[in-house]
């Protein structure tokens, strides 16, 4: 073809002679191949277009359809906790919440970037934060990620106004805890938090979404799932930005939560918490100076129905709610800080142990009745000093010298008329066991107690099985280390060595003395309940109720010795707190108890041993209705801090002058 | 007789029709009804198209915008219609180095536009002289080839025309547009396909073309050169391994196909198309204008806009068929092909099967200089077909 136009094949060409044009059968072939070509393309569009649109339509119209639509979660209001009376505890206020939206957040990461920082320099919630959070759902890009619950006013606006700058940002509604109460009960309430990436894999099976917040100590915590409600769902319409376009449909409504009612009384829990302070006073008053700490419990000795749970230090619950201020919360999250701050985290009453020191001498009493080792009527001498297997053992006071029966030794508070019975114990035939301890036990000490919140310590009864495992054994012979010596059972008599147990472990056991011998399962939550209007009462949905006492097996007789030895303690002019409940129109019974206990003192560089206070009984004494116990860490002789603030508890409760408010009615 | 009469009947070997006045009576006698119908309906169904595309557009519906630009591309088209085109061969030196002046211009001083400077902005009116460059590409180019339709099978020739061809390309390249450069580079294929280049020096380029494009997307980045930005390189390969990465390259992809998808046979109409009307399908009045209008119309829609397509392509062919000369043909078949080669890679794209490029949907996607440019495009194939020689092919 290309030879058409070849030049010297016949004539030379003139080269001022143009060819006239015509449609070359070259030409005419290429054209034929680009019409080829067209109706090739042609073809492959609409093959295409079929494809898609015809036999992929369905397919395509679903994804289109789930690109813009969300599912929304309708937070359920966590439902209300009450006191005993109803005194709104904790309540719900509500708010709004910033959510990121994974999916609907800019695409390239420069913009992403950008986007965050604007949001963390607004919200005040580290840009870290955020992308780890945003890792950790790299999955799930179409669950919203909850950056900061309680917005303030100014920060909602401005994400209003500038709408456009942060795709990807939600605000929703969102409710907030309150605490009408501020600090009263802070770590038997507990509070609300995110809940963590541990805490969701562990939870994801319950119906637990990763942005929930749930309870994450005391009763929040416990109760949880009846006070969490059930969160509704809802479809949102949004543009490839996120920005919602038309109203939320509900699909599901949400549930609210129920309301908890505790056995707790506010009026006492707000007495009880003033006593730690004015018994801390007393403490320093009487140059006790490190006295920092303790706590409180009062319960109903027939149930078990706690009434006050007081621990100091304590805190602010509302610092875990919206906008968090790690300075605030260092106290409780920052180990070095809390030390420093003395660890208001910790609820004392459960959760820190202490020796119980003379608070014991009842338990000792009732064992050696029990195990026949002495009788209520035996005379055994009280001296200053106490001497077996060479060892001297002093009496707490150098002014006593006389023979005296079980009930005196209690009311004195005897050291030395212990340190026999513990030596008694000690002589003891290995067959007959280690019954010290296993009374102990019994009377609920060194295990924990099952009480409805955490966590919960259970304390130590030493017994020689468990001195030789500690210290390293088996084998258990040849190391002096592993040896059970005789001075641990003399000074386990009285509540010393290596002993431990929680302020409500005590509570417990002084609630067993008042009631005759029956063991109680402490609790704090009564029923739960849809909460009643003016018009309409409550409607309780499930009662918790108390588990029926258990029997200790104490013989009667022997208690009513104790008994009576607790009140000699808080009456005769030799008792122990006489000075301090003597006068009180109630008849109370209890006892004291110093605890000798090795602490390590911010700013000391070696433990030190120092003196935690205690004081545990009960009233009236023939009837008795509330059982106290409370303890000072470092406040110096039970007499002297512990005792004064456990009377402040039962003012309030029995009234100052004695007159029977409503309570007795209980 | 004088010597010029012989003179001129010696000339009778050429044809009689140089700077023939073709008058109004000639243009409505002579004119292509059935390419100017495809055209009017064309520029009508876009307009329709783009109205329901950008009625949910944040400042509304573009088709006012749209007609006016159609009614500019009418007055232009009217012009082309009086010019010879003969007078494009004659000034196609002209025409060549006005337009690589123009580009440069935008190179130097252009106004940075997401990142790429091809806009010109003079004043009213933002052009992209890119645009109109792809009419005044093919005339230049086409004059160059006629001028050496002699030894259009030399070599030298070829190699010159590649020579010629290849700086606006690589000027707009540099802009950087490549969608653009990728239409000028098919333009200039037409170009010397229809010329009659040999057949194995179209080979030789159309694997010298491949090579190249191996190296700029594989080979130099291989060797840590990068020709291209990664992000543009993301978007021409990505097409082939679609929604491997929810959020990156081919993100626009995915939703793009979702789009088409969606429109089924009947289309999801205006307030239906969920995926244009939420912003889900990006850039959707412009360079995925027919996803956009999958999704509303449906197959049906989308295949009248293709049909007429196909028409205009058609029509085009003809033309260059009964062309009167060599230049003429070679315009015709490089308008055609070029038109052809826009409307593939833009509706191919939006379906996966052809790489993500910024190439406006002809008549529809919006944007003035495009409009006015295929406006143009169509009147000087309008205006070649009123000078064909005779009745023979009509």
């Amino acid at each position: 073809m290309a030879s058409s136009a070849r030049p010297g094949r016949f004539l030379p060409g003139d080269p001022r002679v143009e060819e006239p044009y015509r449609l070359t059968p070259q030409l005419a072939f290429r054209v034929a191949i680009l019409a080829f070509l067209a109706l090739t393309v042609f073809a492959v569009l609409f093959l295409r277009l079929w494809a898609l649109q015809v036999l992929s339509g369905d397919k395509y119209l679903a994804v289109a359809n789930d690109n813009r639509v969300r599912t929304l979660r309708l937070e359920a209001p966590r439902g209300p906790i009450l006191d005993k009376y109803g005194n709104v505890l904790v309540e719900n206020v509500p708010g709004w919440r910033a959510e990121l939206w994974p999916a609907d957040l800019p695409k390239t990461w420069p913009a992403q970037r950008r986007e965050l920082q604007a949001l963390s320099s607004l919200t005040g919630v580290p840009l870290k934060e955020m992308l780890a959070q945003l890792k950790a759902h790299a999955l799930d890009p179409l669950t919203p990620i909850v950056v900061q619950r309680g917005l303030r006013q100014d920060q909602i606006f401005y994400i209003r106004e500038h709408d456009a700058q942060f795709p990807g940002v939600r605000l929703a509604n969102s409710y907030l805890r309150k605490y009408p109460y501020q600090s009263l009960g802070a770590q038997v309430l507990g509070y609300v938090g995110q809940i963590t990436a541990g805490e969701y894999k562990t939870m994801k099976k319950k119906g637990y979404q990763p942005s929930d917040s749930i309870g994450q100590a005391g009763i929040e915590a416990t109760y949880d799932t009846y006070l969490r409600g059930k969160d509704g769902k809802a479809q949102l319409t949004v543009d490839s930005l996120g920005r919602p376009k038309g109203a939320i449909t509900p699909l599901t409504s949400f549930t609210p939560g129920e309301a908890l009612r505790l056995t707790i009384d506010i009026g006492l829990q707000r007495a009880a918490e003033r006593a730690l302070v004015y018994g801390i006073q007393r403490a320093h008053d009487a140059s006790y100076a490190h006295a920092d700490g303790g706590a409180i419990v009062a319960m109903d000795p027939r149930n078990g129905a706690i009434l006050a749970m007081a621990s100091y230090p304590t805190y602010q619950p509302s610092i875990f709610v919206g906008h968090k201020d790690a300075q605030k919360l260092a106290p409780l999250l920052n180990p070095k800080v809390a030390d420093a701050a003395n660890h208001p985290g910790i609820n004392r009453a459960i959760d820190a142990s202490y020796p119980p020191g003379s608070t014991f001498k009842p338990v000792t009493a009732l064992a050696a009745m029990q195990e026949h080792l002495v009788t209520p009527f035996e005379q055994l001498q009280c001296s200053p000093v106490y001497t077996a297997y060479k060892q001297p053992f002093l009496n707490w006071t150098p002014l006593i010298n006389q023979s005296m029966t079980l009930t005196t030794a209690l009311a004195e508070s005897c050291d030395t008329y212990f340190y026999e019975l513990g030596r008694r114990f000690y002589v003891l035939p290995s067959d007959r066991g280690h019954p010290l301890q296993g009374w102990a036990h019994r009377f609920g000490l060194g295990d924990k107690t099952g009480i409805d919140i955490g966590p919960e310590v259970s304390g130590l009864i030493p017994t020689p099985e468990w001195r030789c495992k500690a210290y390293g054994g088996p084998p258990c012979s040849g190391y002096v280390d592993r040896i059970w010596k005789p001075g641990y059972s003399i000074q386990m008599a009285i509540g010393q060595g290596q002993i431990l147990v929680t302020p409500l472990q005590m509570t417990r056991l002084f609630a067993l003395i008042a009631n005759g011998g029956k063991l109680v399962t402490p609790h704090i939550a009564d029923d739960i309940e849809i909460p009643g209007t003016k018009n309409q009462p409550a409607r309780v949905l499930r009662r918790f109720g108390a588990q029926s006492p258990q029997p200790s097996g104490v013989d009667p007789t022997a208690l009513s010795y104790v008994q009576r030895g607790l009140d000699e303690a808080t009456h005769s002019p030799i008792g122990t707190s006489s000075g301090v409940f003597g006068s009180f129109p109630i008849d109370i019974a209890g006892k004291t108890g110093s605890a000798e206990k090795l602490v390590s003192l911010p700013g000391f560089p070696y433990p030190s041993n120092q003196t935690q206070s205690w004081w545990c009984g009960y009233g009236p004494y023939n009837q008795p209705t509330i059982v106290v116990c409370a303890l000072i860490e470092n406040g110096g002789h039970g007499g002297t801090s512990a005792a004064p603030a456990a009377l402040k508890v039962f003012e309030h409760y029995f009234g100052k002058n004695g007159q029977l408010t409503n309570h007795i009615s209980d | 007789m004088t010597i010029e009469a012989v003179d001129r009947r010696s000339r009778g070997l050429r044809p009689h029709h140089r700077a023939e006045a073709v008058g109004l009576g000639g243009v409505l006698r002579r004119l292509d009804w059935l390419l100017l119908a495809a055209l009017a309906a064309t520029a009508g169904y876009g307009l329709w198209a783009i109205d329901g595309i950008t009625m949910h557009d944040v400042g509304g519906s573009s088709m006012s915008r749209q007609a006016l630009y159609v009614f500019a591309g009418g007055f232009l088209f009217l012009g082309a219609l009086f010019v010879d085109p003969d007078t494009y061969r004659r000034l196609w030196r002209p025409i060549y180095f006005g337009t690589l002046g123009l580009m440069v211009f935008v190179l130097a001083a252009g106004a940075a536009t997401r990142g790429s400077k091809r806009w010109v902005d003079v004043g009213f009116f933002k052009f992209q002289p890119s645009e109109f460059g792809k009419v005044l590409f093919v005339l230049a180019l086409a004059g160059l080839l006629a001028e050496r339709s002699r030894s259009i099978t030399s070599a030298r020739a070829t190699l010159t025309a590649l020579g010629y061809g290849i700086v606006p390309i690589l000027l707009v390249f540099v802009q950087p547009d490549i969608g653009t450069a990728l239409v000028y580079t098919s333009a200039l294929g037409a170009l010397l396909f229809v010329a009659g280049v040999r057949w194995w020096h179209l080979g030789a380029l159309a694997a010298a073309t491949v090579i190249t494009a191996l190296a700029v997307l594989w080979l130099l980045p291989a060797a840590g050169f990068n020709v291209l930005k990664p992000y543009q390189a993301a978007r021409l390969t990505g097409f082939t391994h679609p929604g491997n990465d929810p959020r990156g390259a081919t993100y626009n992809l995915r939703q793009s196909i979702t789009a088409v998808g969606a429109g089924g046979l009947r289309g999801r109409g205006v307030i239906g198309a969920t995926q244009t009307r939420l912003n889900y399908l990006p850039e959707h009045a412009t360079d995925f204008a027919f996803a956009s209008l999958a999704e509303e119309r449906g197959f049906f829609g989308a295949s009248i806009l293709l049909l007429l397509y196909l028409l205009i392509v058609w029509r085009a062919l003809k033309i260059v068929a009964n062309a009167r000369d060599m230049f003429t043909a070679i315009v015709a078949g490089g308008i055609a092909f070029m038109f052809m080669f826009q409307v593939f890679v833009n509706a191919a794209m939006t379906m996966g099967i052809a790489p993500i490029t910024g190439i406006p949907l002809p008549f529809v996607s919006v944007g003035g200089s495009s409009m006015i440019t295929n406006f143009l495009a169509i009147g000087i194939l309008q205006a070649i077909h009123l000078r064909r020689p005779g009745r023979r092919r009509a």
